[in-house]
């Protein structure tokens, strides 16, 4: 480092990385808090880094991610909104005035009035903060319930694609059998070509720690298509949905085993094999 | 004409839930693609995906197009939310509104955009030798760092940290070339 400044420009892609330890990690931490023109470095560096994110192999989400978000988005904005019941305990005002105990009135009537509305007062404060509370428990209760809800509304959307998957007559049926002098292992694959949905089940010998299987789409034009990676690392059973694009006539599947975490096009052997 | 990010997280900011959708349209695949990677399960790098999503419909004013990239702080987050969830480790809290300075000088609001980019990337890394593509994704994709490469390998310390010094070199002139063909 020159005047506490990392000489090398790749030390904030390290950085960014999250490769540095110990003193080399400290040394460009300590100084990045105060630098402006390496903070600039640091940005440029990230965005940099976050573009090695493009080496992965192409996944689209399932529809059923986009309906749960907007769902979401829809109950929030239809709940309560919190900023108006915070609002609601706030004075207008905010000059203290409105907190100020009020003063005893002067005067018998006064008196006797006061003696009589300060009990009713303490009374009142005391089922607000007892409403209050209870009004805390159940905005908890209610928001438990919305997660719950949220939790249960995935899995009946997963629920009804997979039924759709099952019922429907386009939907075709592949065994998977292991290669000759492969590990051992069975599988099979249900495809919906005009869904783009995919669902496999099967079992297979765990892979090793430097590896992953891959399944893949081999459509009868065309390069094969990545529709999951997987290691069965704590079972040898493996089960999954997932979404290829629409429209794929398929020529066969197979599970390839591959690099970990999986290649955008297969780069290893076929391990489990299912002609249509 | 689509309009651009920064229209969008305006409109977001109003709750416009249209601008939420197509902003995801235009993101959730690329986002996905590297939370799947990281995660090898389909299932984790859904409810991630929607919570990064959730997280811009509740925080979009704090987000400032001007200041960042928006494609750029998503893959950030997306990335620190999957090695976290793969690591085991829970992100500091305000650590991922730090990073909301992501620059990142690529045109990805077009899908051809980031075709172009998914292909120069994946160019750019082919081009490594096969140990140094090797360790920038044991480093990217599974937040491992020298050491743990090193043990992972069975290489020299040295060496690791050698061969990500080149790679990373060797990438970022690569990058710097794409940049200037899209300019």
């Amino acid at each position: 480092m020159t005047n506490g400044h990392p000489t090398r420009e790749e030390d904030f892609d390290l950085y960014v990385l999250g490769t540095l330890e110990g003193d080399e990690k400290l040394a460009i931490e300590s100084h990045l808090a105060g630098c402006a023109d390496c903070a600039r470095k640091l940005a440029a560096a990230r965005g940099r880094v976050a573009a090695i994110s493009f080496a992965a192999p192409r996944v689209e989400p399932s529809a059923a991610v986009k309906d749960r978000l907007l769902r979401q988005v829809r109950a929030e904005s239809q709940a309560p909104s919190r900023a108006i019941s915070e609002s609601a305990k706030v004075p207008a005002r905010g000059n203290g005035r409105e907190f100020a105990p009020p003063e005893p009135p002067r005067g018998l009537a006064g008196r006797w009035l006061f003696a009589i509305l300060a009990p009713a007062c303490v009374a009142l404060l005391i089922a607000t903060v007892i409403l209050w509370r209870e009004n805390s428990r159940l905005e908890k209760q209610l928001a438990d319930l919305g997660t719950s809800i949220d939790k249960a509304e995935r899995q009946l959307a997963d629920a009804q694609e997979m039924l759709h998957l099952y019922t429907s007559k386009d939907t075709i049926k592949v065994a998977l059998a292991p290669k000759p002098g492969m590990v051992k292992g069975d599988g099979e694959v249900m495809y919906n070509e005009k869904m783009g949905l995919l669902m496999y089940d099967g079992w297979i010998a765990p892979s090793p720690d430097d590896k992953s299987y891959q399944l893949w789409v081999v459509p009868m034009d065309g390069k094969p298509i990545s529709a999951g990676v997987f290691n069965p690392a704590t079972s040898d059973t493996a089960h999954w949905m997932a979404r290829v694009p629409e429209g794929i006539a398929p020529k066969m599947f197979a599970i390839t085993l591959e690099p970990a975490g999986g290649m955008p096009q297969p780069t290893g052997p076929m391990v489990l094999v299912g002609g249509t | 004409m689509p309009a651009t990010d920064a229209a969008l997280v305006h409109k977001i900011i109003q709750r416009d839930e249209a601008a939420l959708a197509a902003l995801y349209d235009r993101y959730a695949g690329m986002l996905s693609s590297v939370l799947n990677r990281i995660l090898r399960d389909t299932q984790a790098a859904e409810e991630i995906l929607q919570d990064i999503f959730y997280q811009l419909w509740c925080g979009a004013s704090r987000f400032d197009p001007a200041r960042g990239s928006l494609p750029g702080w998503l893959l950030v987050i997306a990335r620190n939310r999957a090695i976290s969830r793969l690591r085991r480790h829970n992100p500091a809290a305000g650590e991922e509104i730090l990073e909301n300075t992501v620059v990142m000088p690529f045109d990805l609001e077009s899908t051809t955009a980031q075709q172009q980019l998914l292909a120069r990337v994946k160019g750019a890394l082919e081009s490594l030798p096969k140990e140094q593509r090797a360790a920038v994704e044991l480093a990217y994709f599974e937040g491992m760092t020298h050491s743990e490469i090193a043990q992972r390998t069975g290489d020299p310390l040295g060496t690791v940290k050698t061969r990500l010094r080149s790679a990373i070199e060797t990438l970022k002139r690569n990058l710097q070339s794409t940049m200037s063909h899209n300019t």
